[in-house]
């Protein structure tokens, strides 16, 4: 790990004064540290912004959520307000990483959690989004674990977080502060296709900082769930998931909301997909059609075909957790 | 001898250490002066170095030196006789690169940040560089090894009315303890004293005494506690001569810890094996021929025979058999042991085989195995020393509750959940090692056992002190155990499940010699207990020493005190019974593991629920202890049938999941019930107490029986392991 | 191509007199914290790891270093009377913070239930992830976790076990649960 210098921010205007250049924040370290010790970061001053007073969770007038961006995932995991009216979050999070890295982790910080593609892992492979323009070594290599979904000829690396995915499919937004004032961002507008560009992953800044989540409330008579796939049973990256929010009324969905992880090089949401279960029955057949829609653009790599047929079942598992019993 | 504390199931006399953070691991080793040693491996597989530019790297702060082939100092070549190491060229010895990884630099700096930060910035090109060999298709580069052949099994074959022929592949798979292979060298101008992670601190003193070209008694190798090794540290890796080389060159204690990547590139693993299984019966399930030809992959430069056919000659009964092995050379670093080495995948591929044989017979898998046992070792033609593999599966059968399997595919539900059953048979060697002890009474009451062998986790601390309880009646809490240094007499090697069977004499012959010198003491001189007694009047027993006829006696520490001795020690042996030309017996452990898998084929997800295994390995010194370790056998099996395979890069020979989150074990979440139970039989052809050795069975068969399971739930036969989620999508 | 010549062709032209250090010199940072009861101060390079610092500089060995990467667990500490992984935090970043150690659970005289409860259920092998698996099972006793062994053994799973001794470690935590 190269030498760098070590400051601390104890307020958000103080952490955006000490930015700049190739400064980088960090809070529970859990991807920061990871990768520097990687090499794969290499900031030459870090800004410990830990004990900015934002770890809280909160209900806002409109009666939704409003999740400090040091939030620890195990205590918005474990929030009361997050267990009853947002169960989806709750459990993708709960799905993640281990007990000890839940309890460090920022919520801030799992937004902007970097892929887990060995290539970008390993400064010996070539990697665009680690190193632009250098190739990438994934496709036509290690790829089981990446993307199938929004991928380039430049990059399949997927986006590895559970928890953006339940807050994908709870359509929150992202509050950002920077140099230049504070901003709003819809998640769904808040992470970028690799396209040419796969070193930019957010429309985050240079300089900005995450502050908070916001997610609006919960909708009256609104079921959630998340459904995580892996090889083994815990401590792991999804192959495949799927975050649901549905609103169902004598066996009709009214409205439903739906996220996949895994699969995808961002959170993958598909209106289509939801377009076309409103006001459908909400049978197998259904859901079938709509695990369709979302896989139909799939482009599988080398090795990691097999995650369109187990996304559809992914996806069809958990619509039929959700509107169980509806 | 009065059974007091043998067979019990007594906690381990380390663990208060353990559990504590106070047991002295390698890396646990601090010293004045201490500086750290970060080694570099090529990031390419197939090639040789240009050019090494470390300028940049020594003008870092702390830096003490960067070593390479031009300055590391002379590393010879260990000699054959000197003992075992699996990549017998010395690091650094030249520019050719034959696997990725391979070293090309070690940096030494005053601290673990500025080494690492140094060894990032050495800039090292190649030349000559060629795509790596590391293909998947392994066919053998020299005519196949005849391991063993009976009969004509091909003739038989083609006369049988009933054959499969398929072929099973195994993975590479990398060891992976959770203990990072480390040393921590020191040099005085002479001498060498090397904490290493060492499964055989003798082997290792041997072989290291050879690389580093000075007499064996300049090398001292010590290692009290082991974070386990499963046979990859088993022999010595390069990484130890450059920590020693290190240490020599800059008269200060080295610090080398590999890291978790490099632990996937430079330190072993179980090399991938393709085995083609032919297998034939009469109707009714009488095996009529076997075949079972293996190949596996080795390093470019070392042979390496994983003898897949280790348990196939005399598990079942054939008069019709051919056992062979070859090998295929990749640019890969070069496989070594791992846990069951040789038995464990071939059993995987020799019980898949039967499975499949008695499907193909609509014949229930346990009466097929029942239906082949055989009344003597037909490969050597020698008698069973204690064969109780039939009773493993009957016994085992009932256990599960093997009867009420309902045989179709996908026909057994519970809870909305497919289930599947599977069996398989399993064995592994016994045998000895030579073995050397020292057993000291002392005047205080307490004793002392030395051996100069190693407790990687099985417990060897704790069984070393039930025996000398068990021989002198002292009891085992006042019996201090000394072990992982090899200035001690020499003890076996941790590997091949052959400590305890192994240390049986020594410690026994030890005590023995000890006891008799403590009665001698007692009836010598005018103040001794027992003045002009005939030393063959009196016994030793419970700590005491009493006369033959009746009495209490003395305690034995009181006869020391009255004669103003500190102790009286005793010294034993024991000899090698591994790779005897001709056993009288044929010396082997036995088991039946069943299995219960879950699976839910509309989320793809596989669990393995429950698994009963009977293993008849002999007496059991220590229960508790032994249950562990079939227990973890369990969960490493559940790795290996689901989980575990080290892929190569096709392009650049990099094994590319070279970390814990993408070589994928099993976590807690991910261990069935396992419910274990031993036979215990003593079998006194090994040892007078009759222990075999429980470190490496419980894994044999433990994929062969997911397998089988697997097949059982979904009707998708893997022969090619890990069983991953795609294999199972079209079920 | 001989020992010599490759010093001479891969070192010496490349190890001008006057060679810049090609990163600044590294930084150091001050730290105050508590570590199993006792307040230190401590001047520390920014790149050491609470788990490096524990080891390598305070020589608390009982953490280990298992894969540096938040993979095994087998670094775990208590922060604050929570659970994490050492090997993933500068030590820089714990000023203020209490840290407690396997060291600072129990000793071999005098051990904390759960590590009695590990010795009597033989809960390990080779004792090198234990440390670990115990200041995680001494965690879990205050956190939100069901009653039953599945639930202990997902709350348990960031703690590799290759020895695969998890049977017995459930056990013994399960006994530590029902005895408190």
């Amino acid at each position: 790990m190269n030498a760098f210098a070590f400051t601390r921010a104890d307020s958000v205007a103080g952490a955006l004064r000490a930015a700049g250049g190739d400064a980088k924040f960090v809070a529970g370290g859990t991807t920061l540290v990871d990768l520097m010790k990687l090499g794969v970061e290499n900031p030459t001053t870090v800004i410990d912004i830990s004990r900015m007073p934002l770890a809280g969770v909160s209900r806002m007038p409109d009666n939704g959520l409003q999740i400090g961006a040091l939030a620890r995932n195990a205590d918005v995991a474990h929030h009361p307000d997050v267990v009853n009216g947002y169960p989806v979050l709750s459990q993708a999070l709960l799905a993640g990483a281990s007990a000890q890295l839940r309890n460090m982790a920022t919520t801030g910080g799992n937004l902007l959690q970097r892929t887990r593609c060995v290539a970008f892992r390993d400064t010996a492979m070539a990697c665009n989004k680690r190193s632009p323009g250098s190739g990438c070594a994934a496709i036509g290599g290690f790829n089981r674990n990446l993307a199938i979904l929004g991928t380039s000829d430049r990059c399949i690396a997927s986006h590895p977080s559970d928890q953006n995915v339940a807050l994908t499919a709870l359509e929150a937004t992202v509050q950002i502060s920077g140099p230049k004032g504070e901003r709003s961002v819809p998640i769904g507008d808040f992470y970028l296709l690799p396209g040419d560009t796969p070193e930019r992953e957010t429309v985050l800044e240079p300089g900005e900082l995450v502050t908070s989540v916001t997610v609006p409330p919960p909708a009256p008579g609104a079921k959630s769930a998340y459904l995580k796939l892996r090889d083994r049973a815990s401590y792991e990256f999804a192959l495949a998931s799927a975050a649901v929010v549905a609103i169902v009324r004598g066996g009709t969905i009214e409205r439903v909301r739906i996220a996949m992880g895994g699969i995808g090089t961002k959170p993958w949401r598909n209106l289509e997909a939801e377009a076309a279960l409103h006001g459908k029955p909400a049978t197998a057949e259904q859901f079938a059609k709509a695990a369709q829609i979302v896989l139909s653009d799939a482009k599988p790599q080398s090795q990691n075909g097999f995650k369109v047929e187990l996304a559809k079942r992914c996806l069809i598992a958990a619509l039929t957790t959700v509107t169980q019993g509806a | 001898m009065a059974s007091s504390v043998l067979g019990q199931a007594l906690p381990r006399i380390d663990g208060p250490l353990k559990v504590s953070g106070s047991a002295e691991y390698t890396t646990d080793r601090i010293f004045e002066n201490m500086v750290y040693a970060v080694p570099i491996g090529s990031t390419i597989a197939n090639g040789r170095i240009a050019a090494l530019d470390a300028s940049q790297a020594r003008a870092m702060p702390g830096v003490i030196e960067v070593f390479h082939r031009g300055n590391v100092g002379e590393l010879y070549k260990a000699s054959p006789k000197a003992g075992m190491i699996d990549e017998t060229r010395p690091p650094l010895a030249d520019d050719v690169i034959r696997y990725y990884g391979q070293y090309v630099a070690l940096v030494v700096a005053e601290t673990f940040e500025q080494a690492t930060a140094a060894a990032s910035c050495v800039k090292v090109t190649y030349a000559g560089v060629d795509a790596p060999n590391v293909a998947l298709e392994l066919s053998a580069d020299d005519e196949p090894n005849e391991v063993d052949r009976r009969g004509d099994p091909a003739a038989a074959y083609e006369a049988s009315p009933v054959k499969v022929d398929q072929t099973y592949v195994t993975p590479a798979e990398t060891h992976n303890p959770i203990e990072l292979h480390a040393t921590v060298a020191t040099y005085d101008g002479e001498q060498f004293t090397l904490y290493e992670t060492t499964q055989s601190v003798f082997n290792h003193r041997n072989v290291m005494s050879e690389i580093l070209g000075v007499p064996r008694e300049n090398v001292r190798v010590i290692v009290k506690f082991l974070g386990s090794g499963f046979g990859g540290k088993l022999w010595p890796w390069p990484h130890d001569a450059l920590a020693a080389a290190a240490a020599r060159e800059l008269r200060r204690p080295v610090k080398l810890v590999v890291t978790r990547k490099q632990m996937f590139e430079t330190v072993g693993h179980r090399p991938r094996t393709q085995q083609r299984v032919r297998l034939s019966a009469d109707r009714d399930g009488t095996l009529t021929s076997l075949r079972h030809e293996s190949i596996n992959d080795a390093g470019m430069l070392d042979e390496y025979d994983e003898n897949c056919g280790e348990a196939t000659p005399y598990l079942y009964g054939t008069p019709n058999l051919l056992v062979t092995s070859a090998q295929t050379r990749r640019n890969i670093g070069p496989p070594t042991a791992m846990r069951g080495p040789g038995a464990v995948p071939g059993l995987f591929a020799t019980e898949s085989a039967y499975d499949e044989l008695a499907l193909a017979l609509d014949m229930d898998p346990v009466q097929l195995r029942l239906r082949n046992e055989p009344t003597r070792d037909q490969g050597l033609d020698i008698p069973f020393s204690s064969r109780h593999y039939v009773e493993c599966l009957t016994l085992g059968s009932e256990k599960f509750g093997w009867s009420e399997r309902s045989r179709a595919v996908g026909s057994m539900r519970k809870d909305g959940v497919i289930l599947g059953w599977g069996v398989s048979g399993c064995s592994w060697l016994a045998a000895r090692f030579d073995a050397e002890a020292r057993v000291e009474l002392l005047a205080d009451g307490s004793a002392r056992v030395a051996m100069g062998t190693q407790d990687i986790g099985t417990g060897t601390y704790t069984v070393l002190a039930q025996l000398v309880a068990e021989a002198t009646g002292i009891p085992h809490e006042r019996v201090v155990v000394e072990l992982g240094d090899s200035r001690l007499p020499p003890g076996p090697t941790s590997g091949g499940s052959m400590v305890t069977a192994s240390v049986i004499p020594a410690v026994l012959g030890a005590a023995r010699e000890a006891m008799k010198s403590a009665i001698e003491l007692a009836t010598s001189g005018p103040q001794a207990p027992f003045a002009g007694r005939d030393a063959g009047d009196l016994r030793f027993a419970g700590g005491r020493i009493v006369a033959r006829r009746g009495g209490k006696g003395v305690p034995f520490d009181a006869a020391l005190r009255k004669a103003s001795v500190s102790r009286v020690s005793g010294s034993g042996k024991g000899q090698r019974t591994f790779g005897q030309e001709h056993p009288k017996y044929s010396i082997h452990s036995y088991g039946a593991q069943f299995v219960e898998v879950a699976w839910q084929p509309e989320i793809a997800r596989l669990r393995v629920n429950r698994v009963v295994t009977v293993i008849d390995a002999g007496r059991m010194i220590n229960p508790r202890l032994a249950r562990n370790q079939v227990e973890g056998s369990v969960v490493m099996g559940v790795g290996m049938a689901l989980f575990e395979e080290t892929r190569y890069d096709p392009r650049s020979g990099a094994p590319v999941n070279s970390n814990l989150a993408d070589y994928v074990v099993a976590t807690h979440a991910d261990a069935p019930h396992i419910d274990v139970t031993f036979l215990d039989y003593p079998d006194t052809e090994l040892n007078e107490l009759g222990a075999r050795g429980v470190g490496e069975i419980g894994l044999a068969g433990i994929a062969s029986a997911i397998a089988a399971a697997v097949y059982h739930a979904t009707g998708v036969r893997v022969r090619t392991l890990p069983i991953e989620i795609e294999k199972l999508l079209s079920a | 191509m001989s020992s010599q010549a490759f010093v001479s062709e891969a070192v010496a032209p490349t190890a001008p007199a006057n060679a810049q250090p090609p990163a600044t010199a590294p930084k150091v940072v001050e730290v105050v914290f508590t570590v199993n009861g006792n307040r230190l101060a401590l001047v520390v390079d920014p790149r050491a790891t609470l788990l490096d610092t524990l080891r390598e500089t305070l020589g608390l060995t009982g953490t280990k270093k298992g894969c540096d990467h938040g993979q095994c667990g087998a670094c775990t500490v208590h922060v604050n009377g929570r659970r994490v992984n050492s090997c993933l935090s500068f030590a820089a970043m714990h000023d203020g913070d209490e840290v407690t150690t396997i060291e600072g659970l129990g000793t071999p005289e005098n051990l904390h239930p759960m590590q009695a409860a590990f010795v009597e259920h033989d809960g390990y092998q080779c004792g090198y992830c234990t440390p670990g698996q115990i200041m995680s099972a001494a965690a879990l006793l205050s956190e939100p976790c069901g009653p039953s062994n599945a639930d202990v053994a997902e709350s348990m799973s960031g703690n590799i076990c290759r020895c695969g001794a998890y049977q017995n470690i459930v056990a013994a935590i399960q006994s530590v649960r029902t005895q408190g």
